[in-house]
């Protein structure tokens, strides 16, 4: 059931989507200096794919959420190369990168980050003001079942509802790309199922490419790809036949 | 050895240095006025008491027609009289040869083998009169200066109408002269006045008072009662023609010292007190930031066995360092103040040696205050985050809880973007530190206000009584009531255009339990120099019969139109008669009262008299006007309007310059520390928040725009509010600074409203923009960590 492919020859992609969204070759960031030098990324390559589902595995340290940072534009590498679609990422400046979030990335935090002054239906229309082609609010709220609750502020919300928000706000713009730091790091395992069965959702019917990163291997599960990352490098690659369910999941 | 925890505290402080610099800044505004006002009437205190006590300033004074010598043992005599000094005083008028206009003064004179008991003159430059010397005067320092005479000039003096010259022999200061003006004008005019002395012998013959005097001070004795004295005094005096004695509290150059004493004293209470509630409270909103952040380590401190007093008392001292460097620079920012308030002094009041000198007291209580403005801001705060138990310390605080912020319950909230309604939900949810920055703003706002109202305020004085109540270009006033045909030697002076006599007759008006002495004004009832105009401004007629008196001498007196004064003439043959009040005028200028000269004469019981007349006269002979006039007999002053106005604006300019900038300075600290420490705290509190924002697509000025709001809307909350309280304070201290003499109008104008506005706006503006900067730091990556 497991195949394990070289990330440039992925045979089983159609020709239509084997354009990659991002594509990173020796991909390094190093912080600090001389004896405090630390290498977070050592020599990424990588090439995501439109609509696929990734879940990047790594011990706590191992770089996954520096490699996530740099996909984001939150944070330019040290050196190497990447390029979402036609944009140098490396060589982007302050104004590009801020439209490339606004634009295409949807991020999902761990601790949700929801502005606390903003209801739920508020801190999605935060986000359809500034983009392109939004969603209504209540559309992007609805599609995470949380219809009900527009008019909550975030202290009035569980943990599992503000990280739905976050989802609804992350995927109201109709992003391309859809970025999550250990969505149910913060969350018991049934409201994390729940949070997983709204991220799956997004990516089958928006057709994002969403990457999850997290450390916990039940979640692999999930995914198209699983990507094993260990000391700033790709240790691995695996494609699932099938994806399971996020229902499906126990852990 | 430093304790650990003290450590933390130097580096905790090095971390928030700016905020710790902006608190102690606002602070040090108040301090530095509270220590400049205090010192100030240490200083003006002390040296006037010195000044009396060296130089015997006498406690009641007297002036009257004519009395023989002889009556002062009478005088001694009287119950609570320990000293008598008698003398003479007279008007005189100078020819100063810079000077295109004739000067005019006062000459007293000295006693001839002694030295006076009473107000003795302090000498500055100079010699002392030779004992039965001749030909030499002792000029006020005050009037040599500004004309620039040095001791062995010579001086020509009119006295009694004979033109004569004298050589200066000294320059004096006098205690009686510490204010030395005009009677009745609100500023001294140097260079046309001056105050003289001379041998009694000389003065006396030159007046024919020989074995006379026309004036008097008296000491007296420990524990007598100054009112009961001058009762009997002006009983005494009353047959040798004394127009009223009066004490210390009426003496005019002592009044304008203590009018000065009691501003300050208002200054140094209302102003210290409004900027150290604003500091407190900015000490409030840095420390409980700082709790707020180190709420873990409270927690560990206290795990580790610290007490509460012990937590307690180490955050109180972040306070304390705050209020050291408030007092530190507070007190060099009041001796600064105080040392330049001290030159423009040296403008208006001649001690002997006036010099800043710092009140000790006021620097301790400064520090006093400012620890307990402070420890109140904090205390409560610093408690209450030692008192948590240190499991529940170590849990991050609950989410902050909102709700719709008022204004959208109001039903408009559609109407807002999503960025302004965290601006206000974040504003609502905090009110104290949104009032604080509004009240800090306002303050900032309102005292700029004060000193352009000032300004503003005796421009409209300058206008308002010479151009429209007084048109003419010179007045000028006869030693003697004289009948009317002097006015036709005045008719020969060259370039007169035209000349109104007046006649002004000493009086005593009296209402009910109220009376009030002043020069009644006797005009021609067409007279176009001088006119009379009511609140609205407008020309009144002058009635054929009653008087007309300034609105304020009206409050005064508690009397309404149609209410018949009566008024006790101190001159002629001293009728007491009933007139009708006829009108109420404005004047600024004080007290006033006004009448048709030929009642006014029939009154006094007297024929068709003059006591001077008011001209105008054509530019082109102006110069000859002046040089004619000073050689004219019996003219006993000379009031030129122009020179009075120019020196009233050079005086007030110079003086209105220092206030303004000093409060410059303030508005400026105020209104920059208030928004920086805002802003820093906003950027602190919210930093994770804004990182959001940025990550999720929101440009760096579009976040920045988000703190922006709220600083937007709090400033145009303040800015009106802060007009507001200027206008009130400017009416206030204006209110307050006004007394019966110095009548300054509140006028406010946009142009002031303007500049206070601009100020602030721009100093906010900056310090907000100091503070953006560090947006460009914030760490997206921020938003990926744990909140705090």
């Amino acid at each position: 059931m497991l195949e394990t492919n070289s990330p440039a020859q992925d045979t089983t992609l159609t020709a239509a989507a084997r354009t990659p969204v991002y594509r990173a070759r020796g991909l390094t960031k190093v912080y600090g200096t001389g004896t405090a030098e630390v290498r977070a990324l050592a020599g990424v390559d990588l090439d995501l794919y439109p609509g696929e589902l990734i879940v990047l595995l790594g011990p706590s340290g191992s770089g996954k959420t520096t490699l996530l940072n740099q996909l984001g534009g939150l944070d330019l590498p040290t050196d190497g190369e990447l390029k979402y679609r036609d944009l140098d990422l490396t060589q982007a400046d302050e104004a590009q990168l801020t439209r490339f979030r606004r634009d295409s990335v949807g991020f999902i935090f761990q601790f949700y980050n929801l502005i606390p002054s903003l209801t739920a239906r508020e801190n999605v229309a935060l986000i359809t003001e500034i983009a392109r082609d939004p969603m209504l609010p209540e559309q992007a709220l609805e599609m995470v079942n949380l219809g009900a609750r527009l008019d909550h502020f975030p202290a009035q919300l569980s943990g599992g509802e503000q990280q739905r928000v976050a989802i609804a706000r992350a995927i109201a713009k109709r992003p391309e790309v859809l970025l999550c730091d250990e969505p149910t790091g913060a969350l018991d395992v049934k409201t994390g199922i729940v949070v997983l069965e709204a991220i799956e959702r997004a990516n089958r019917e928006l057709g994002t490419l969403t990457v999850i990163i997290t450390h916990n291997a039940v979640m692999a599960d999930m995914a198209d790809r699983v990507i094993h990352f260990s000391d700033g490098r790709v240790h691995d690659y695996q494609r699932n036949a099938r994806r399971a369910a996020a229902s499906s999941l126990k852990w | 050895m430093l304790a650990n925890l003290d450590r933390k505290l130097f580096r905790d402080l090095r971390r928030m240095q700016g905020q710790a610099i902006a608190v102690s800044l606002v602070m040090a505004c108040g301090l530095a006025m509270l220590i400049m006002s205090r010192s100030l009437i240490h200083s003006l205190s002390t040296a006037r008491a010195e000044y009396y006590q060296a130089n015997h300033f006498a406690d009641v004074f007297a002036s009257l027609k004519r009395a023989p010598l002889s009556l002062v043992d009478e005088i001694r005599a009287l119950p609570g009289v320990a000293v008598v000094e008698p003398g003479v005083a007279a008007q005189v008028t100078l020819d100063i040869p810079d000077l295109d206009e004739p000067a005019t003064g006062l000459i007293r004179s000295l006693p001839d083998l002694r030295e006076p008991q009473l107000n003795r003159l302090f000498l500055r430059v100079g010699q002392w009169l030779q004992p039965g010397g001749h030909g030499e005067v002792l000029v006020s320092e005050a009037f040599a200066q500004a004309n620039h005479l040095h001791p062995g000039d010579p001086v020509t003096m009119i006295l009694n109408g004979r033109l004569q010259k004298f050589r200066i022999a000294g320059l004096v200061l006098s205690p009686e002269y510490i204010f030395e003006a005009r009677p009745g004008s609100a500023l001294p005019d140097n260079h046309t006045y001056g105050i003289f002395w001379m041998p009694y012998e000389e003065l006396a013959d030159a007046f024919d008072l020989k074995h006379a005097f026309n004036s008097l001070a008296l000491a007296l004795a420990p524990g007598a009662n100054e009112s009961l004295v001058i009762a009997a005094l002006d009983r005494r005096l009353l047959k040798y023609g004394g127009s009223g004695a009066y004490g210390r509290s009426d003496q005019p150059s002592h009044v304008r010292v203590s009018d000065e004493i009691r501003v300050l004293t208002i200054l140094s209470i209302g102003f210290p007190l409004i900027f150290l509630s604003v500091a407190a409270f900015m000490t409030n909103a840095v420390l409980s930031r700082l709790l707020t952040l180190q709420r873990e380590q409270i927690a560990v401190l206290k795990a580790f066995g610290f007490e509460n007093r012990q937590i307690v008392g180490h955050y109180l001292k972040f306070a304390f360092v705050f209020v050291l460097g408030g007092a530190v620079l507070g007190t060099l920012g009041g001796m600064v103040l105080g040392g330049q308030m001290t030159q423009m002094y040296h403008m208006f009041f001649r001690f002997p040696d006036l010099s800043f000198q710092l009140d000790q007291g006021a620097v301790a209580l400064s520090l006093l205050v400012a620890a307990l403005a402070a420890t109140l801001g904090v205390l409560g705060a610093v408690r209450r985050a030692a008192k948590l138990p240190p499991a529940e310390a170590m849990r991050p605080e609950p989410p902050a809880s909102y709700r719709p912020a008022f204004i959208e319950r109001t039903g408009i909230a559609h109407f807002f973007a999503n960025t302004f309604r965290m601006a206000v939900r974040n504003l609502e949810r905090k009110p104290a530190q949104a009032g604080f920055t509004i009240a800090g703003l306002a303050l900032a706002t309102g005292i700029m206000v004060i000193p352009n109202c000032f300004h503003d305020s005796v421009g409209h004085i300058l206008d308002f009584q010479w151009d429209t109540v007084q048109r003419q270009d010179v007045s000028v006033g006869l030693e003697e009531p004289s009948s009317e045909t002097a006015k036709f030697v005045f008719r020969e002076l060259p370039g007169v255009v035209s000349l109104e006599p007046f006649r002004y007759a000493a009086a005593r008006i009296y209402f009910g339990p109220h009376h009030r002495q002043i020069a009644i004004q006797g005009m021609d009832p067409a007279s176009q120099h001088e006119r009379i105009v009511d609140s609205r401004v407008h020309v009144m007629p002058l009635p054929a019969e009653g008087l007309v008196i300034s609105t304020k001498l009206g409050e005064i007196l508690g009397a309404k139109l149609g209410d018949r004064l009566t008024v006790e003439f101190l001159e002629g043959r001293r009728r007491t008669v009933e007139v009708p009040l006829a009108g109420l005028s404005e004047d600024f200028s004080g007290l006033a009262a006004h009448m048709n000269r030929h009642a006014l004469n029939r009154l006094l019981g007297e024929g068709d008299i003059i006591t001077g007349a008011s001209f105008c006269v054509d530019a082109t002979a102006w110069k000859t006007f002046l040089h004619q006039l000073k050689a004219v007999p019996r003219v006993s002053w000379v009031v030129v309007k122009e020179s009075l106005r120019r020196n009233f604006r050079e005086t007030t300019a110079a003086s209105i310059n220092l206030i303004q900038s000093i409060y410059l300075t303030f508005a400026t600290i105020v209104a920059f520390g208030v928004v920086y420490n805002n802003a820093r705290i906003s950027l602190a509190e919210r930093g994770r928040e804004l990182a959001t924002l940025r990550v999720i697509g929101f440009s760096q000025s579009e976040v920045g725009a988000v703190l922006i709001t709220e600083l937007v809307i709090l400033a145009l909350i303040a800015v009106p509010l802060g007009l507001a309280f200027g206008t009130a304070l400017a009416t206030g201290i204006i209110h307050a600074v006004n007394t019966e003499t110095v009548r300054l109008p509140t006028v406010f104008t946009l142009h002031n409203y303007a500049f206070a506005v601009s100020v602030v706006t721009i100093a906010s503006t900056l310090s907000a923009l100091v503070v953006l900067r560090n947006l460009k730091q914030l760490d997206l990556v921020k938003a990926m960590k744990a909140p705090e």
